[in-house]
């Protein structure tokens, strides 16, 4: 047991970093909801992958690429708000995992741990690919940081500014379907939004300037991870779920500071 | 400088922009007026590249503007409507004028000597020295816009593309800002292709004036054209002009007293 604590704590020090960062990214461009509706697409990727017989992620991976391209296309080129079209993946994916779980016998226990996260299903393998992951993750962030900078202030001048504005846009979910896939197991579908607006809340609490924004970020992720994970062990309830509510209290306590800033 | 030959955009068979020709010479002052929905910004954004004409062409120092704005960053320094430009990320005023000079790992970076003179020079310059630590979202909106002017400085354009610079402005500053920008076209040579709705002032300050509401209807020096019957013609009613005129003793940044006004 005290692998698997220790394995869920290194695949939530991975992912956090990134996610944190993305997280930043997704607050100031009010783009939350989009994260809800990349997990979600993850729910019929798995269930896809369950009824050809594909036990991996790289059926949910897929599906969960195809979704964030899909609503970027739909934004960019059909005219659609981001919110609609996000919300017909969201309920697709929802409603096709359901569909055919109802129709598979047997599978019905693991939907709880899809849902919420499960402890139990963080593997060595996970953590050797979780740590791949969120280093080019981390480098595509970082790499590209005051490019999607001037893209979130004003999309018209980093287009002047050579910045290919279309290509980032793409690649930030496409990344980010990545990242939640992986964070899945951990916090499971339903709560794996807490990771993409809590940090950035955290951060804009406790700091003036983005850089401090995103450290805070990051710091917080760490502390609602780690303490989630043990808890969840201590008091056995569902990791996905303790996390989460240590995070919305640490965010309350964020408040606490925000009148000293 | 830039050369805009026949364009027109149409979309579903509706003209934002007909057959719309003129020329602005290297370190020209000009402004364009006209009603809301009239093809200003669009003009803009077909000058900057940002959109493609159906069809006519147009050139900046004798190239396409996509072979122009590669040629170098900040080459043209565009300030796009202050409406779609988010001002809540948490930046200072010196992070907002830098943004544009993107580099890899811009998140390690660090404001090099040269770089915060330049900022310190173009922020006294527009009248906010003492505002560069400060957030962006704190300022008010006409400071705000006053840092946009200043991103622009510190790419050291050849031009300037300015949509509605005035935006939130206060009255007193506006006439200042003209005075600023004319001077930055006649002392530095950037030309200064500028959509404005603030027809009464800015024919005291600049080069050239185009009234536009999807043809364009005259472009020529201020002294020079019949404004008032042209902007009748465009904006489609009758119109009052009030011009604000250096020999206008008594005029006060565009107010006028009717007793002594010219």
């Amino acid at each position: 047991m005290i692998k698997l604590l220790i394995d869920a704590t290194l695949v939530g020090l991975f992912l956090s970093i990134p996610l944190s960062f993305f997280s930043y990214f997704i607050v100031m461009r009010k783009m939350t909801f989009a994260g809800v509706g990349i997990a979600h697409a993850t729910f019929g990727g798995i269930a896809l992958g369950f009824l050809l017989g594909l036990n991996s992620f790289v059926f949910p991976l897929l599906f969960c690429m195809v979704s964030s391209v899909f609503i970027g296309y739909m934004y960019k080129k059909g005219g659609f708000s981001e919110d609609s079209i996000i919300d017909v993946v969201f309920v697709f994916s929802m409603a096709l995992g359901i569909f055919i779980f109802s129709m598979a016998k047997g599978y019905s226990g693991n939907i709880i741990g899809l849902l919420f996260g499960d402890i139990l299903s963080v593997s060595d393998r996970d953590v050797v690919y979780s740590f791949f992951v969120s280093s080019l993750a981390l480098l595509f962030i970082l790499y590209f940081f005051s490019h999607f900078h001037l893209i979130t202030f004003n999309e018209d001048l980093a287009r002047i500014n050579g910045v290919k504005v279309d290509f980032l846009y793409y690649m930030f979910w496409l990344v980010l379907s990545v990242l939640i896939v992986f964070s899945i197991k951990l916090i499971g579908i339903i709560l794996v939004n807490a990771f993409l607006v809590l940090p950035a809340l955290v951060g804009l609490n406790t700091s003036k300037g983005f850089k401090g924004v995103i450290v805070f970020g990051v710091f917080s992720s760490l502390l609602a991870l780690i303490g989630g994970v043990l808890f969840s062990y201590y008091l056995n309830t569902p990791t996905g779920a303790t996390i989460v509510l240590l995070f919305f209290l640490l965010w309350l306590a964020s408040f606490a500071f925000r009148f000293n800033t | 400088m830039v050369e805009v030959k026949n364009v027109s955009l149409s979309i579903n068979g509706k003209y934002i922009l007909k057959d719309v020709n003129f020329e602005i010479k290297k370190g020209s002052f000009a402004a364009i007026v006209g009603p809301n929905g009239a093809g200003k910004t669009t003009l803009l954004k077909i000058i900057t590249a940002l959109l493609k004409p159906s069809s006519g062409w147009v050139k900046i120092d004798g190239v396409e503007p996509e072979k122009y704005l590669r040629r170098r960053r900040g080459i043209v320094g565009y300030l796009p409507q202050k409406a779609i430009v988010n001002w809540n990320l948490p930046l200072t005023v010196l992070d907002v004028v830098f943004i544009q000079d993107v580099k890899p790992f811009g998140f390690f970076r660090r404001y090099s000597d040269e770089m915060l003179k330049l900022a310190n020079h173009w922020l006294g310059v527009f009248g906010i020295g003492n505002k560069k630590d400060e957030l962006i979202k704190n300022l008010s909106g006409g400071e705000q816009q006053r840092v946009s002017l200043v991103r622009c400085m510190v790419g050291k354009p050849e031009l300037l593309i300015l949509d509605e610079p005035n935006t939130a402005v206060d009255a007193v500053y506006n006439v200042r800002m003209y005075e600023i920008l004319r001077k930055i076209s006649r002392k530095l040579g950037i030309t200064i292709i500028m959509v404005t709705h603030d027809i009464g002032v800015i024919t005291e300050f600049v080069d050239e004036v185009m009234c536009l509401n999807v043809k364009l209807h005259c472009h020529g020096k201020p002294s020079e054209i019949d404004l008032s019957r042209m902007l009748n013609t465009v904006y489609g009613e009758s119109f009052g002009l009030l011009l604000h005129r250096e020999q206008c003793k008594n005029c006060m940044f565009g107010v006028r007293d009717d007793k002594t006004s010219d």
